[in-house]
């Protein structure tokens, strides 16, 4: 797809109340809700980023975690360019879970090359202070199931969320076979950390 | 890439002939051709192909009528860990399917296009490999033996007739249905019409009607091996997502087919053709014009106790339902008009009956439910943890006090908090301020709906299978755009039948359409008509845009809080009253939406003067759990403090 806006899509996967879509709606719209309600089956928000002078949306696609829904969100996962493996630190249980979320996502999104496919893993909740898996353990696993990158993030007080879906975008430019999203430049600078304007869909 | 054309058989037979005498003129007449019939799944597609015994066939030469068959299937060409956990996965179908080395078939591939018919070389004239999607239909006939004629789509070449001197027809009918759908032709009987189904919704769908395992393996990859295959489902996420990219022509399939689709993947709930000629009907029928209705101011308080007499009870109750169909409740009305409303309250009761009735239920019922230990999980402690709401709270424990109560949705703990659940409790609870009696009233909520949160999710296949019917008839031509978008089975509406347009609409407008709903006027369903009220809005702007499957997907999502309950209620209203009017109504349309000829016009739950009385069922199964505990740590008992307003605050 070479046009002007490459748009990506990331899907945000994981165990029910891991924080998906607070993260979805941190990034999206900068707010943040203490009592959000499940997700039934998928939502998703556009995102518009400037990289390098060239326009990027970001597709960002929410799914309910819950194992009720699976039928309703994994039609959805195939033509996806990132996803973005999430658990919540506070839950043992979600992140035992990241290998089966991995397995769900490879098999139904039908990845051609699943060694290169770009994952980025997401310890979320990192403001609670009662935590049960240590950043130690996250890294460990991210090392031992394809390097894929790590980020603890919490979507309550926007710890590096953005730097999370910016390191998604980073990824799947990196790929080769994607350069055609950036016209001439796939080498991208995204370390602005800033995050002035969000901007809804 | 040819080296690494995986195929897989997915049927075999030796022993197939074709008389090219029968076929052709100036063949001699005696002549057979005897050969063997698979059906093989390449990758992405699923071909039949016949070769002659006797001739090493060379691919190119084959009448190829499928697409491009020469991208790589990743999966089953790895070796070592790569795809490891995939292919732990299928092993378990190897033995189930003879899977032939693909080796002996790779030769040359097919290339993209272009390996089309080549009559010219002789040696393989016979042989033919045809993409399942490109048949129209397989006529089987009998006369001494079995015979079958492939009939293409595009009547560009014709296929050799198939005997079956040595048996095997059925097996092969057999086969190609897992691939595919075949269906009687109407006009003839040994015709059956080939329709290939998206694999992707049949699966999505099968998922959603059998499969509760987290993980991949499961019972139905089990039992059935193609589905599971990688390759299909390659092909149909492709079929949906290339639609999304704008790569995918659009497909046209008749609604017949759908029925089929439908009724494949939910075995007992179809839409029988055959018994139900209606279907056809459906598809033609002229509804006539649609009323104009109004709706009214909602019922004040004062006309609500004009309802009632001395004693206590409601009186012309069909009256007063009508009344509250058309407008709704005035607020202060509604915690008690709910009660009725649900059930809670018969409306025959006096005062001193239900005043009875409630501290029974507070009394007995409710303690003994929630003097139960609640088995919490960590998670679930977690939860309450820092909770500073107290209607939240409140919520959540009447939420577990209600699955204590009704075990069949699980004694899991997640469920409590199953999407969802909540939202059919928040409303209640805000209008009762009191948690015993939104206790009893979401009991009874929950029995018209508890099915939508069964393990099997039965209340909406139900849900989904009716409005998909009842959207084909009043308005087949949008039902025919969603289906070529593959969103025929209207996927996108699941939210609104799991929880009630809970997150559609605003928080009062949610409470304005529920009331309106348990009145059970003006006929049964009526939500679903709801449905297509909404629907009808958002069709012009949906075939305008040219929405696809996610973009239809989206604009649904983004309806909610942007809805007027009064304008649906407007036009559902209409809607009803335009089926109702409609005289030769198809019996699957007047059994959803319960118009049984003779009740016709009056109002279909309960005529008028002694409503039936429905006593609460009593527990179901009050004492199956041993009481470890009596103390539950977070509130659950009070229940003992059961009158205590509680100002309740929910983010919805
Ligand atoms: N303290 C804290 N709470 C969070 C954070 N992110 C989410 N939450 C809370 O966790 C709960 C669940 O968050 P959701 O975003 O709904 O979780 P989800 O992953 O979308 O869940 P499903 O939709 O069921 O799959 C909500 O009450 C959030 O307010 C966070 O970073 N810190
Ligand atoms: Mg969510």
């Amino acid at each position: 797809m070479i046009s002007k806006s490459a748009l990506l899509k990331v899907i945000l996967l994981g165990d029910g109340g891991v924080g998906k879509s607070s993260l979805m709606n941190r990034y999206v719209t900068n707010k943040f809700d203490s009592h959000l309600f499940h997700t039934i089956g998928v939502e998703f928000l556009n995102k518009e980023l400037d990289v390098d002078g060239h326009h990027a949306t970001l597709q960002i696609w929410d799914t309910a975690g819950q194992e009720r829904f699976r039928s309703l969100r994994t039609p959805f996962y195939r033509g996806s360019d990132c996803c973005l493996l999430t658990f919540s630190v506070d839950d043992g249980q979600s992140f035992r879970n990241l290998a089966n979320w991995k397995k769900e996502f490879t098999y139904y999104a039908d990845v051609k090359d699943p060694d290169n496919f770009p994952f980025v893993v997401l310890g979320n909740k990192l403001d609670v202070p009662e935590r049960q898996v240590s950043g130690e353990d996250a890294r460990q696993w991210c090392r031992e199931n394809g390097g894929h990158p790590y980020f603890e993030t919490s979507a309550k007080d926007a710890t590096n969320v953005a730097s999370a879906f910016e390191e998604a975008v980073r990824r799947i430019l990196a790929l080769d076979d994607r350069a055609d999203h950036l016209i001439h430049n796939n080498t991208v600078d995204l370390q602005r950390k800033s995050h002035p304007d969000p901007s809804c869909c | 890439m040819a080296a690494n054309c995986v195929q897989k058989v997915l049927f075999e037979l030796e022993g197939v002939f074709i008389h090219p005498s029968s076929d052709e003129d100036g063949i001699e007449p005696d002549l057979l051709v005897s050969g063997t019939l698979r059906i093989v799944d390449k990758e992405a597609e699923v071909f039949v192909e016949y070769r002659p015994l006797e001739e090493a066939v060379d691919p190119s030469n084959m009448l190829c009528a499928g697409k491009d068959s020469s991208s790589v299937m990743e999966w089953d060409q790895c070796s070592g860990e790569k795809s490891k956990s995939l292919i732990e996965t299928q092993q378990s179908y190897e033995t189930e399917w003879d899977m032939i080395n693909a080796v002996s078939f790779k030769k040359k591939t097919f290339t993209n296009g272009d390996g089309c018919v080549n009559p010219s070389q002789e040696r393989s004239r016979w042989a033919f490999s045809v993409s399942v999607g490109e048949l129209r239909c397989v006529t089987l006939k009998v006369e001494g033996w079995s015979f079958l004629l492939l009939t293409l789509k595009e009547a560009r070449s014709q296929l050799p007739t198939l005997h079956f001197h040595q048996g095997g027809s059925t097996q092969f009918l057999d086969s190609l249905r897992r691939v595919t759908l075949l269906s009687p032709s109407p006009e003839d009987e040994t015709c059956l019409l080939v329709s290939t189904p998206n694999r992707a919704l049949s699966q999505s769908f099968e998922n959603l009607l059998d499969d509760n395992n987290f993980g991949l393996v499961n019972q139905k990859f089990r039992k059935d091996p193609y589905v599971t295959t990688l390759g299909g489902f390659s092909k149909v996420t492709n079929y949906i997502f290339d639609a999304f990219r704008g790569t995918e022509e659009q497909h046209q399939r008749p609604p017949e087919e759908v029925a089929d689709l439908l009724s494949e993947v939910i075995p007992g709930l179809e839409i029988n053709q055959q018994e139900e000629p209606g279907f056809e009907v459906i598809t033609r029928m002229d509804l006539g014009p649609r009323p104009e209705v109004s709706r009214r101011p909602p019922l004040s308080a004062e006309d609500w106790t004009k309802h009632q007499d001395p004693e206590g009870r409601m009186t012309s109750i069909s009256k007063l339902k009508k009344l509250i169909f058309k407008g709704g409740l005035c607020h202060a009305v509604r915690k008690e008009a709910w009660k009725f409303l649900l059930g809670y309250f018969p409306w025959d009761s006096t005062l001193e009956q239900r005043k009875v009735l409630q501290r029974d239920k507070t009394l007995r019922d409710y303690r003994s439910l929630i003097e139960k230990d609640v088995n919490r999980t960590d998670r679930t402690n977690r939860f309450y943890e820092g909770m500073d709401n107290p209607g939240l709270v409140l919520l959540h424990d009447i939420l577990m006090t209600y699955c204590m109560y009704d075990f069949d949705l699980g004694e899991s703990t997640e469920l409590l908090l199953l999407g969802g659940m909540s939202d059919l409790l928040s409303p209640i609870l805000y209008v009762m301020e009191n948690e015993v009696d939104a206790f009893w009233c979401f009991v009874s909520f929950m029995d018209q709906m508890h099915q939508n949160f069964e393990e099997q999710m039965q209340g909406m296949k139900t849900q989904l299978i009716q409005l998909s019917t009842l959207l084909r008839l009043l308005d087949l031509t949008f039902w025919n755009y969603l289906e070529s978008q593959d969103s025929g089975y209207l996927y996108f509406c699941f939210r609104w039948l799991l929880i009630r347009f809970k997150r559609e609409l605003s928080f009062q407008d949610v409470l304005r359409l529920w009331e309106v709903m348990w009145t059970g006027l003006p006929c049964q369903n009526f939500h679903l008509l709801v449905c297509c009220s909404i629907l009808d809005s958002e069709k012009q702007k949906i075939m305008e845009e040219n929405y696809g499957f996610n973009e239809i997907l989206k604009h649904i999502n983004e309806l909610s809080m942007k809805l007027d309950v009064e304008e649906i209620l407007q036009k559902a209203e209409g809607i009803s009253q335009q089926i109702q009017s409609c005289k030769d109504l198809p019996p699957s349309i007047s059994s959803i939406l319960g118009l049984e000829p003779d009740l016709c016009g009056s109002d279909p739950t309960h005529s008028g003067a002694s409503p039936p009385l429905r006593p609460r069922p009593p527990l179901r199964r009050p004492d199956t759990r041993t009481s470890t505990s009596t103390s539950t740590s977070n509130g659950l008992l009070r229940a003992s403090s059961a009158h205590n307003g509680c100002t309740v605050a929910f983010s919805s």
